[in-house]
């Protein structure tokens, strides 16, 4: 996938600067996102790995503006191809979703309404994308995209709802939504964590498989490193409402530099040895209450010095693409 | 997987065993004794079709497979919830049927259960306290010598004296996790069965768990039944790993044999769906076509021929049964190895 790599590195499609969440909470303010800076390459594959609580699922409400109603704070930039998104009013940035940027959920079942057909769901995505088209040329564009995700018998799929699907085919007809949108910008969030393994397969082959066919962007949301090592051509670990690391996957995961990213690479057990004992990483999750005046990983690092606990770090550029924010870089090796 | 390697499933199992608490009990005798186990709900769902399984004391047996192939319901009647349709299970050498009619506590202590959902499993209206003492009072227990196992059980986890005063919401979920397996100590089990006790769990804490499972067999001498869908968690932890599709036992086999070279062709695809983050550890993908069938009305012949890449005309005819395919491996297919992981 390295050989997708623009030769001269182009204006990333999405630049997103010291973006800044917070919500209140009856706690009080949760810091959801705290300065995320981060680059989604055009035409790439973004993986975003994390904990529950990191924050990855926000960046994606984010991107899509649809936040709810206790935040506090959105600040920062998001600058989507020369537009500055945290800048649009919301009737403009409504003209955005489900066109230039569209969603794929983890659970297609509450993401798909029970009360339309697939027919329906496939041909509203179309008319909202194409405001002429006619219901005719709708229905076979809705077709062709059904038969595109893997699905046999595409006429009988179109007038089935969406109980009469199986977990793995109600995930397709989100994916053949998508694809009539034809955004720049994917984001699939767990796309493939409701699914069984034998399914989950099938689904990442089509994702895999739509890479050709697909020349807008994607970001990936996952908790499973393996897959997005698989899938991926970036990757961004969060930890704490901050990306930690980001940079080409392979090179992240051969040559990782943050300690959380090593910690978590090292909890991984994919070899063939029995037994032995399994590595965690001690401690919990920073409380997102808490205020941002250090590193948030400080509290689990086995490398943490005093400066750690009173300085926040700003991302250091370490290689081609490969931003690192860790105070002790230099020192840790 | 090009260089399969010698076999050494059975070395390597026996190996394992000299370092295991073996009982004083014969060690022939399996803890746990599964033979023909059928489960038809409703006279048409058969959850369970003709499983037999083994497992020795002081085992740890995985169970794998996808939803609807059986797994919860071969918990359920391990630990006495469904009773089987037809075959016979026992557990210590006495069928669970007829401990149940004699002496259902003293079964219900012999056997407990880990929860998926561990803060689910624990009632919102009742203290940690009550909660772990509840057993206790329900089994008539010596109450001083109770009460001091739960003292030294809870000192044993980590868990702070205090957390007895408390209610679920007000602990971690590391913390609710740890109560679920001191209220199954408490018991003092022979056989626990842990229903996906890392599920839902982030890779950097599902360690600490498994670690302190792995110790509590060593200390208390236990026999676990794992059940999950982390193949990497399955391949570390277990010794012996069975695989169930649509209510069937495919294929079990010493965990490493079957990690190194599955026998049955589901075996081999569930393998190579596992990702990795080392490139050179990536088996290429076999991607199954279609569904999976529904139980109520399963294939004719092998179960699995419809979405088998390998099927042949036999396997839509003839059912395969569970046969012996050497290093201590049992298999259900006509054509055992005929797909194989490759790298």
């Amino acid at each position: 996938m390295a050989d997708l790599a623009p030769v001269t590195a182009p204006t990333p499609l999405v630049r997103i600067r010291d973006l800044r969440l917070e919500a209140s909470t009856q706690r009080g303010t949760a810091h959801i996102l705290r300065g995320v800076s981060l680059d989604i390459g055009r035409g790439r594959i973004l993986g975003v790995v994390g904990e529950s609580g990191s924050g990855k699922s926000s960046l994606a409400s984010c991107l899509l503006r649809l936040l709810p109603g206790n935040i506090t704070r959105l600040d920062g930039s998001i600058a989507f191809d020369g537009t500055e998104l945290l800048g649009l009013d919301e009737a403009a940035m409504a003209t955005w979703r489900g066109a230039r940027i569209a969603m794929i959920f983890q659970d297609p079942m509450t993401a798909l309404n029970p009360l339309f057909t697939v027919a329906t769901h496939l041909v509203d995505v179309l008319k909202r994308r194409h405001p002429g088209i006619g219901r005719a040329d709708a229905l076979a564009r809705a077709r062709e995209a059904l038969v595109s995700v893997g699905i046999a018998d595409p006429d009988l799929r179109l007038a089935a709802y969406p109980h009469q699907l199986s977990g793995g085919m109600r995930q397709r007809v989100m994916i053949a939504m998508a694809l009539l949108v034809q955004p720049d910008l994917l984001l699939a969030d767990e796309p493939t964590t409701a699914l069984d393994a034998t399914v989950e397969a099938q689904i990442v082959d089509l994702l895999e498989g739509l890479r050709r066919k697909f020349s807008g962007s994607i970001v990936f949301i996952s908790h499973h490193l393996g897959l997005v090592a698989q899938l991926c051509d970036d990757l961004c670990v969060m930890y704490g409402g901050t990306v930690v690391e980001t940079g080409p996957v392979a090179e992240v995961l051969a040559r990782p530099r943050h300690p959380y990213t090593r910690a978590l690479l090292e909890c991984e057990i994919e070899d063939d040895v029995q037994g032995g004992r399994l590595k965690s990483i001690p401690g919990e999750v920073q409380d997102p209450v808490a205020p941002h005046v250090a590193c948030v990983f400080a509290p689990r690092c086995a490398h943490a010095s005093d400066r750690c606990r009173g300085e926040v770090p700003l991302p250091v550029e370490v290689g081609d693409g490969h931003r690192v924010a860790c105070l002790r870089l230099g020192e840790i090796g | 997987m090009s260089t399969a390697g010698p076999p050494q499933g059975a070395q390597h199992r026996s190996a394992q065993r000299e370092g295991t608490p073996v009982s004083t009990v014969s060690v022939a005798a399996p803890l746990v004794s599964l033979q023909g186990v059928s489960v038809v709900f409703g006279g048409q769902v058969r959850a369970l079709d003709d499983v037999t399984l083994e497992i020795d004391r002081g085992d740890i047996v995985g169970l794998v497979g996808e939803s609807g192939s059986g797994k919860t319901t071969l918990c359920r009647v391990l630990v006495g919830l469904t009773p089987p349709t037809s075959g016979s299970v026992s557990v210590g050498g006495e069928t669970v049927a007829r401990q149940l009619a004699s002496q259902p506590l003293a079964f219900r202590r012999r056997v407990q259960m880990l929860l998926q959902d561990a803060v689910a499993s624990l009632s919102p209206r009742m203290t940690i306290g009550r909660t772990l003492r509840e057993p206790i009072a329900i089994h008539s227990l010596p109450r001083a010598q109770a009460e001091q196992r739960l003292a030294a059980i809870l000192q044993r986890l980590g868990l702070p004296a205090d957390v007895t005063a408390k209610y679920p919401h007000q602990i971690s979920g590391g913390q609710a996790r740890r109560v679920g397996v001191a209220r199954a100590l408490v018991m003092q089990p022979e056989l626990i069965v842990a229903d996906e006790p890392t599920a839902g769990l982030d890779v950097s804490v599902q360690g600490e768990l498994l670690n302190l499972l792995l110790d509590l067999q060593q200390e208390f001498s236990l026999t676990y039944l794992l059940v999950s869908h982390n193949l990497n968690v399955i391949r570390r932890v277990t010794r012996r790993t069975a695989v169930m599709y649509l209510g069937q036992i495919v294929e079990q086999a010493p965990t490493q044999a079957l990690f190194e070279r599955p026998a049955h062709p589901y075996s081999a695809a569930l393998l190579s769906t596992n990702p990795a983050i080392d490139p050179a550890k990536r088996a290429r993908r076999i991607v199954l076509q279609g569904e999976i069938p529904s139980v109520v009305n399963p294939p004719p012949g092998c179960r699995f021929h419809t979405r088998c890449p390998v099927a042949q005309a036999r396997c839509k005819t003839d059912a395969p049964a569970l046969a012996e395919a050497g290093e201590g491996r049992l298999v259900r297919c006509h054509f055992p190895y005929s797909l194989s992981l490759q790298r």
